[in-house]
Order: structure tokens, then C-alpha cells, then sequence
């Protein structure tokens, strides 16, 4: 099985990239031409200043981000998963919303609510909350809040099953619910949050759309701004950004040895027969507290994005100078041009199911191999699993123009380039990170001793997957299959540059809106996608939710 | 347990299939030029009327595809309706069409482009990668401004064209009397801190703006002229609509923008006004080209003579987003709201060409000191 995910990935994500990077080493490979590049180019990015700037700013964003993204989202998916209190269900919402919401539109939020002219300035007052938020500090403050739902799915992922037995040792012991916590439970769950953590980091140092959108206010050039720049800077130079790349990947590849370095030290699978299922406790005392906190919390991540953009789709100006009245208007078009528009919410839904399903399968199977089997390069796999994480869409869709347009293809009836399968191909390899790391993290806490046991009672591979795996990750499936299939849907930068003719998507046309000026409707357009994808993401989630208590109460 | 050399075995062979595909590649620079779609209406032979160039190619069922960034709305219907020719689009912004182009460039998926970038385009007829010498019907009709930019090996020709940038300010900093009158104006220091223009590196018609300064007062010129507005405190920003958002929003009272960008804002009645220096605006020429491979040589012919036909031209600037632009057909009028004496320079698309590389670099990396 190890050969056969490696060469998936390899095709899948790869094989793209490196066609690329290729590019750099023989510019003409392409097309015909077999030259040498110039290798110096690989320096260049410590000579000039716009680089080296946007790879101390990509390094900065990148840590304090993931230090912040990571506390903050595991600590509140812990205290979702111990206690039940009203409004806790608001927080799974928020989480989808933000996991979903593509970044440069969150980013228009916040600017839109903090820029000069914007909404805390003209309708609180707080002129000074243009300076708190457009700094390197304040960028990371607006990242964290929007990239902690990765960490909190990770870690609630790896909360379905507990070990109330060393809880109650502890306990036993003289243990405070701190101690307890501090000892016991952070410590088990160390994989999940590195999980967490890792994407997190990809996320952010791979994300386009936050820089792009703030770059209009406060000038923060990241690594994969600049990548745009070369991509889309005529004379087009794919070189370069095989370059600027090639230093992202490098950025990951750093970042998991840390994670290898630090989880080497001990075994984190402890599951045993006696595992049971974390039920939320009802708090005695500050249940008031819970709730006034996660309300407060919720209006600050999503009352500032999701405001702006909803009193953007709602207001009757196309600029931020100024509300001049309320209106539907934009809704209204989005209705009376509605075919093009449905068509492409139709397509993005189906590329995404697609995409999230057949990557779920192979998220799974990636974990399997990382977690379970000898196979020998599982490193390597380790790696590209989460290199499409952190490479530019733009650049990934660039080496699929290359690898799947080649004119032999045709031949075969695997010309996928102009074709929408091109579009679930890349889907795929965009979920493939994703779902992966949240199998990790709900593997990581199952021991291999369980699936050893069935093999010698004389179960096979599948029976061991289905019977033991399947139902104790019935969380970090739907957790990933729903990940998967929300980002998928608002992938903008692999849409824009592999979309077929007459067959767009939704974020081509919500970029467009944007690009255009028309700032209310692509709101309108955004808040009414968004809502649909949250109502199959409920909907889903609540028949699943429905399946889990007929589950059983734990695995005796 | 492992067997160390299969795996060694394994690893090579894949890596040998990385080198079998690549070269793969390699070879096919020559033949198949169309999608692996056929969803054709066989409705392309009922007119050959436009050019009456139905020898050239053998008709195909096949729909004609268009790489454009502005009028996708209305030209499928339009075209459709006027030839009976099928026609798809892709649409993207300049930068994302030409990667596109560049990255296809062994296996070409489009049969002809039409954008506002004049300079790329040009490259690509430099290229060898667009059909040359053919000269359209139409070309006669063509203005003595429009003509001036038909290269001379005839590989594309301009649909119009539209000031990358005029001067808008902002009625509540400035009146007629203090606002700026020419580019040079924005150096002096009643506009300090006040200005704000797009990134050449980034949106399309910013570099056309740039470069007319750069082509007319030669490279050191050029710098020195940019040096002073950055050290007047002028602001980058990444598109025209940003800096459009900005100048409402308050952030710069000045600001060298897009036209239509520009002319939005006043119909949308913000507080701003336009002022089209003497010297003249540095233009951004739209133009289309046919791709040189194309399978479907008579609908392309079709499509740009349409486009150069002022009926077609007249019907963008009437009903079109990115109305305001200046013909390129004789008899057809431009916007009536747009000024009377819009003049508009444009940077040689050769020169353009060669210093795309050097002066967006330099612009790059000056916006970050």
C-alpha cells in the first residue's frame, strides 16, 4: 500500500510541483527546448530586497500565527469537548464558517471594519483601531483568528474517545482538574495539536488572499505574493517561481522536522478497550461565564468579517466611503442573473464532493500508511502529503497545465487539461493535506496492538480497517470530509488558473465582483455561497450526529 | 523484513516515469491545438460573410475559444448571434490569461486573444506563437491613432484604448484651482502624502502607465520621476479598484487611476473629479491577435473582424463595464460623459516589451525600501 500512495501523491501533487521547479533547471523542457537555467536564480532570493522581505515577513506570520492559531484553537475545542453550555454549538458554526470563508474575503472584512475610512472609524469613533490592526503584530492577531479553526478540528477530532480511567488515577491521586489537564490530557493529545499546528503553518505561509487584501492598506509582502508577482508579471516567470517555491517547501519541510524532533520522544497511541466516548459535562459554576466569553469571542472572529461583508452586501454604495442607505439590490441581481451564478455555485458544489470524497479515502489511507505500516519512505510521504498545503494554488496549477496538456494525452483520453476533471484532480490534491492531518491526529492515539490482536485472531486488512479503525475515527472522517469539501468549494487561486472555458466557478465569480469594484455583490454572492455550503456542512454533520448515539456507548 | 533493493528498485523506477512524462512533452509542440471538447453545433458553416474566407480551413464543429479580461458578459451572445459562429470564453485577469498562454504553450487550448496589454502580446508575435499577415477588412476603417499600433508583420490588431490612468481627486481636499493639473504637479509638495496609483507588477493597466513615463524621459528619467513621487509620499497599491477605495475612503486625495475605474466613481456621485493632464494620458491599447495553430482559422478571422467593426465597438462603449475607451473604428463615438479633448500617449509596444522585466523589478523592489 505504501507504493501505491506514494505514487499517487507523486502524480497528484509531485509531479506538478517538480514540473515546475523543473523549469528553473531546463527552461525549455516543455517545449521542446533543452537548455540550461540559470542555478543562480536559487540565491537571487537573498539579493533582492522584495524577496528577502517577503521571506522574513512569510517566516514571521508563519510562527507567531501557528504559536497563537494552535493555543488558541486547542484550547477551545478542550473546553468545547469537556463541558456543554448554551451557544456551544455556535462555536462548531463559527469554526465551519471561518475553515470555509476564503481568506481574502475575511481580510476585506477586517479591512473594511479597520481601514481609515472604515466602519470602527466612522461609526465607533476608533481612529486608533486602524494603527492596532495594520502592523506585523496586528496581521498576526487577524491571521490567528482566522486559522485557529484548523487546530481546533484537529484536537476535537482527537477528543472522541478518552481513557477515563487515567483521569480518574489521577484524580485518585490527589490531582487537581488543572493537573489533571496539564499532565494527563495536553500531553496525549501533543500529536493533535502538532497536527494542528503544522497546518496552521502551511496555511498561513501558503495563504495569498490575506497579504493580497491587506497589501491594499499596509504594505506586507509574503512569499506567495511575490510568487504571484513573478507568475503574473509579463515576461511570465515560471522560473522564479519554481524558486520562491522551492524555499516554501523548504519552510515545511523545517517545520516537520521540529514536529518529528519533539514527538519522537515518547508513544502517544493509548487507547485500550476501556476507551469511552467524551460526553460534555454540564459546568457547575460558570456556565454564565462559558457563555457570555464564547458570545463575546464569536462577535469579535466573525462580527468583524462577517459583519462588514453583510452590511457591504446590504448597503446601497459600492465603495466603503459611507453607507447611504440600506437596500437588497444586490441580493436581487444575484437572483436576476441568477443562471450563470447557480450554474456556479453547482459546479464548485460538485468538484468539492467529489474532491473531498476521494481525498477523505486517500487522507486515510496516507495515515494509515504513516501511522501503521514499515514502509520504508514514509517521510517522504510525510512531506508531499502537505507540500499542495503550502504551495500557491497558482503555482500547483501551473504544473498541472504542464503534466496534464501534454498533446500524447489526447491520444490515451486523458487530456484532462480543459476538462472539469482537471478541476477535481486539483481539488483532490488540495484536500489531500487537509484530511490527511486530521487522520494523523486521530490515529496517533490508536496503538497498533489493537489491529495486531485482530490480524491474529485471522482478520484481514479490511476487516481490521473496518471494524476497529472505521468506528473509532468516525470523528476525524467527518471532521475531514467536511474540511475537505469546505475549502475545496472556495479554492480560488487553482479555479482561476485551470477553470475550462464556459464552465466557471464560485470564487472565479466572487473574485471577479471584487476586481470589478462591485464590492456589495460580490458580498451578496459570498454570504449567500458561504450559507449554502454551512447548510450542507449542518445538515451533514446533524445525520451523523444522529448515527453517533445509536453508536454505542464505547468499545467494550 | 524489507527488502531494501525493491525499494531502491521502486523509487528509480518512479522517478524514471517522472523523466518519461517530461519528455513526453518535449515532443508535442506541433499538432493538436484544440480541447478535447467537442460540443459543436454545426452551426459554422451557415456564414462565411464577414471575410468570406471559408477556403482557408476545413470548417470544424468545434467552438472558437476566446481568451479575454473584460467583456465576457456580452461578447458570446453578441458574436454568436452576428456569425452563428459558437463561442467560449475563459476569463481572467491579464496576468492570470498570460500565464495561462505561457504555460500552454506546447499544447495551445485558445484560438485568439483579446486584452488590454498590448506589450505581452506583442512579445507573443515576436514569438512565432500568433498568425501573421492577415490583414482584415476592416483594417481600412481603422483610425489613423488605431492603425499606428497594427505591427508589421500584421499579428494583431487594437480594438481600442483607454487611459491607464488619468488624474482623480478628491472635491473635499482639493477645487479645480489646486487640484493637479499635469503629472509633473504630483511631485511638488502640495500633494504630499496625498497620492496614490496602482503596482505595475501586479494590475495590467498600470504598466502601460508607467512605461510611457519610463519610454519619454528614458530610463534614468524614469526613475528619478518615480523617486520623487515615492518620496512624496505616494502610496502603491495593488489594483485600480484598491486605489479607487482608497481615495474614497480617504486614505489619498489624489490619485492616478484607470478611466473606467474613474468614471465609476462619478456616476456613482462620490466626491471626486477627473482631470486628463495636457501632456496626455499614458494609454493601455486593447488588441487581438489569432492564435498561430489555431484549428478554426475562419471563426477567428469572423471574431476580429467583428471586433473591429464600429458597430460592435459601439455597442461595447453603450452597454459595456469597461465602457470608456477610444474606438478604434472610424464611426463609432466614444462615451459622451468622457471628456471631449481625452488625449491619450502610448509607450511603443516594442520598447514596452523589451523594459517590462526591468522597470516592473525595479518598481517592485523600490515600493518595499
Amino acid at each position: 500500500m505504501g507504493w501505491f500512495v506514494l505514487a499517487i501523491l507523486f502524480l497528484l501533487i509531485l509531479l506538478p510541483l517538480a514540473a515546475v521547479i523543473l523549469q528553473v533547471l531546463l527552461p525549455g523542457i516543455f517545449f521542446g527546448k533543452l537548455t540550461v537555467g540559470d542555478l543562480s536564480l536559487l540565491f537571487e532570493v537573498f539579493r533582492r530586497p522584495l524577496w528577502l522581505l517577503s521571506l522574513k515577513n512569510s517566516l514571521l506570520l508563519g510562527i507567531g500565527t501557528t504559536l497563537f492559531a494552535a493555543l488558541l484553537g486547542g484550547a477551545l475545542a478542550m473546553v468545547r469537548a469537556k463541558w456543554s453550555f448554551p451557544t456551544a454549538r455556535w462555536l462548531d458554526v463559527a469554526n465551519w464558517l471561518l475553515i470555509i470563508t476564503p481568506s481574502f474575503i475575511l481580510a476585506q472584512g477586517w479591512v473594511m471594519f479597520a481601514s481609515s475610512g472604515g466602519i470602527a472609524a466612522e461609526w465607533f469613533g476608533w481612529g486608533w483601531f486602524h494603527s492596532l490592526v495594520f502592523n506585523p503584530l496586528g496581521l498576526i492577531a487577524i491571521m490567528t483568528l482566522s486559522k485557529f479553526p484548523l487546530a481546533y478540528l484537529t484536537v476535537y477530532a482527537a477528543l472522541e474517545w478518552k481513557e477515563k480511567r487515567l483521569h480518574d488515577a489521577a484524580r485518585l491521586n490527589g490531582g487537581s482538574a488543572w493537573a489533571v489537564l496539564r499532565t494527563v490530557d495536553m500531553p496525549l493529545l501533543l500529536p493533535a495539536y502538532f497536527s494542528g499546528a503544522l497546518l496552521i503553518f502551511m496555511d498561513t505561509v501558503g495563504d495569498f488572499g490575506m497579504p493580497a487584501s491587506i497589501a491594499a492598506v499596509f504594505r506586507f509582502p509574503t512569499l506567495p505574493y511575490s510568487i504571484y508577482t513573478a507568475l503574473y508579471t509579463s515576461p511570465i516567470r515560471f522560473d522564479m517561481a519554481g524558486v520562491l517555491s522551492f524555499y516554501l517547501v523548504l519552510l515545511i519541510a523545517l517545520a516537520m522536522g521540529l514536529q518529528f524532533y519533539v514527538l519522537r520522544k515518547s508513544r502517544y497511541d493509548f487507547l485500550t478497550a476501556r476507551a469511552t466516548r467524551y460526553e460534555p459535562q454540564k459546568p457547575k459554576r460558570f456556565a454564565m461565564l462559558l457563555t457570555t466569553g464564547n458570545l463575546f469571542f464569536l462577535a469579535i472572529v466573525l462580527g468583524i468579517p462577517f459583519g462588514s461583508n453583510l452590511l457591504m452586501s446590504l448597503s446601497d454604495s459600492t465603495t466603503t466611503s459611507g453607507i447611504k442607505g440600506l437596500t437588497l439590490q444586490h441580493y436581487e441581481q444575484l437572483f436576476r442573473n441568477g443562471g450563470p451564478l447557480l450554474e456556479s455555485i453547482q459546479h464548485s458544489i460538485g468538484i468539492a464532493s467529489i474532491a473531498a470524497l476521494v481525498g477523505v479515502i486517500l487522507g486515510f489511507l496516507v495515515a494509515y500508511v504513516l501511522t501503521y505500516s514499515l514502509f520504508p519512505y514514509r517521510q517522504v510521504i510525510d512531506v508531499i502529503s502537505l507540500i499542495s498545503f503550502a504551495v500557491p494554488g497558482v503555482v500547483l496549477g501551473i504544473g498541472y497545465i504542464f503534466i496534464w496538456n501534454q498533446a500524447w494525452l489526447k491520444s490515451v483520453g486523458l487530456l484532462l487539461y480543459g476538462t472539469p476533471w482537471i478541476l477535481v484532480l486539483a481539488g483532490i490534491a488540495g484536500a489531500i493535506p487537509i484530511t490527511t492531518r486530521i487522520m494523523v491526529g486521530g490515529m496517533a492515539k490508536i496503538p497498533k496492538t489493537l489491529l495486531h490482536a485482530a490480524q491474529v485472531q485471522g482478520a484481514g486488512g479490511i476487516q481490521r480497517m473496518v471494524s476497529i479503525l472505521f468506528p473509532l475515527l468516525r470523528a476525524a472522517f467527518l471532521s475531514s470530509v467536511l474540511a475537505a469539501f469546505g475549502t475545496t468549494v472556495f479554492d480560488l487561486a487553482i479555479t482561476s488558473i485551470l477553470y475550462p472555458p464556459n464552465f466557471i466557478t464560485l470564487p472565479v465569480s466572487i473574485n471577479k465582483a471584487f476586481e470589478n469594484l462591485q464590492f456589495g455583490y460580490a458580498s451578496a454572492v459570498t454570504l449567500t455561497g458561504g450559507g449554502l455550503v454551512i447548510l450542507i456542512i449542518l445538515i451533514v454533520q446533524l445525520i451523523f450526529k444522529e448515527n453517533r448515539f445509536h453508536g454505542g456507548r464505547g468499545m467494550e | 523484513m524489507i527488502n531494501r533493493s525493491r525499494n531502491l528498485f521502486m523509487l528509480f523506477a518512479l522517478v524514471l516515469s517522472l523523466l518519461f512524462l517530461t519528455v513526453g512533452c518535449g515532443k508535442n509542440s506541433s499538432s493538436e491545438a484544440t480541447p478535447a471538447r467537442s460540443t459543436g453545433t454545426g452551426q459554422s458553416g451557415q456564414t462565411t460573410s464577414l471575410d468570406g474566407s471559408t477556403k482557408d480551413k476545413p470548417q470544424s464543429d468545434e467552438p472558437l475559444v476566446v481568451y479575454l479580461n473584460d467583456f465576457d458578459e456580452m461578447i458570446k451572445p453578441l458574436f454568436e448571434e452576428a456569425t452563428g459562429y459558437k463561442l467560449e470564453l475563459v476569463t481572467g485577469n491579464g496576468a492570470e490569461i498570460m500565464s495561462r498562454i505561457e504555460a500552454e504553450k506546447g499544447n495551445p487550448h485558445w484560438d485568439v486573444v483579446w486584452m488590454d496589454a498590448m506589450p505581452s502580446i506583442h512579445q507573443l508575435g515576436k514569438s512565432g506563437q500568433l498568425l501573421e499577415g492577415w490583414i482584415p477588412k476592416n483594417y481600412e476603417n481603422l483610425t489613423d491613432f488605431a492603425k499606428a499600433f497594427v505591427p508589421e508583420n500584421h499579428s494583431y490588431y487594437p480594438t481600442g484604448a483607454h487611459a491607464a490612468a488619468v488624474l482623480v481627486y478628491n472635491t473635499k481636499a482639493f477645487t479645480r484651482e489646486t487640484a493637479p493639473k499635469s503629472w509633473d504637479d504630483l511631485t511638488k509638495p502640495a500633494f504630499k502624502g496625498s497620492l496614490g496609483m496602482a503596482d505595475p507588477a501586479v494590475a495590467a493597466p498600470a504598466y502601460p502607465f508607467v512605461a510611457w513615463f519610463f519610454q519619454n524621459k528614458g530610463m534614468d528619467g524614469g526613475k528619478a520621476y518615480f523617486d520623487a513621487l515615492f518620496k512624496n509620499g505616494a502610496k502603491v497599491y495593488p489594483k485600480n479598484p484598491n486605489v479607487a477605495k482608497a481615495l474614497t475612503g480617504g486614505e489619498i486625495k489624489v490619485a492616478a487611476l484607470q478611466e473606467s475605474n474613474a468614471y465609476t466613481l462619478k456616476n456613482q456621485n462620490e466626491p471626486v473629479e477627473i482631470v486628463w493632464p495636457e501632456e496626455g494620458a499614458p494609454a493601455s491599447v486593447r488588441v487581438v491577435a489569432i492564435q498561430k495553430q489555431t484549428k478554426h482559422l475562419e471563426a477567428a478571422k469572423a471574431f476580429v473582424e467583428f471586433l473591429l467593426d464600429p458597430k460592435t465597438q459601439q455597442k461595447l462603449i453603450d452597454q459595456g463595464e469597461e465602457a470608456y475607451f477610444e474606438p478604434s473604428a472610424k464611426g463609432a463615438t466614444p462615451k459622451k460623459d468622457r471628456a471631449g479633448q481625452a488625449k491619450l500617449v502610448v509607450a511603443e509596444a516594442d520598447w514596452a516589451a523589451q523594459h517590462e522585466a526591468e522597470i516592473k523589478q525595479w518598481f517592485a523592489d523600490q515600493a518595499v525600501k
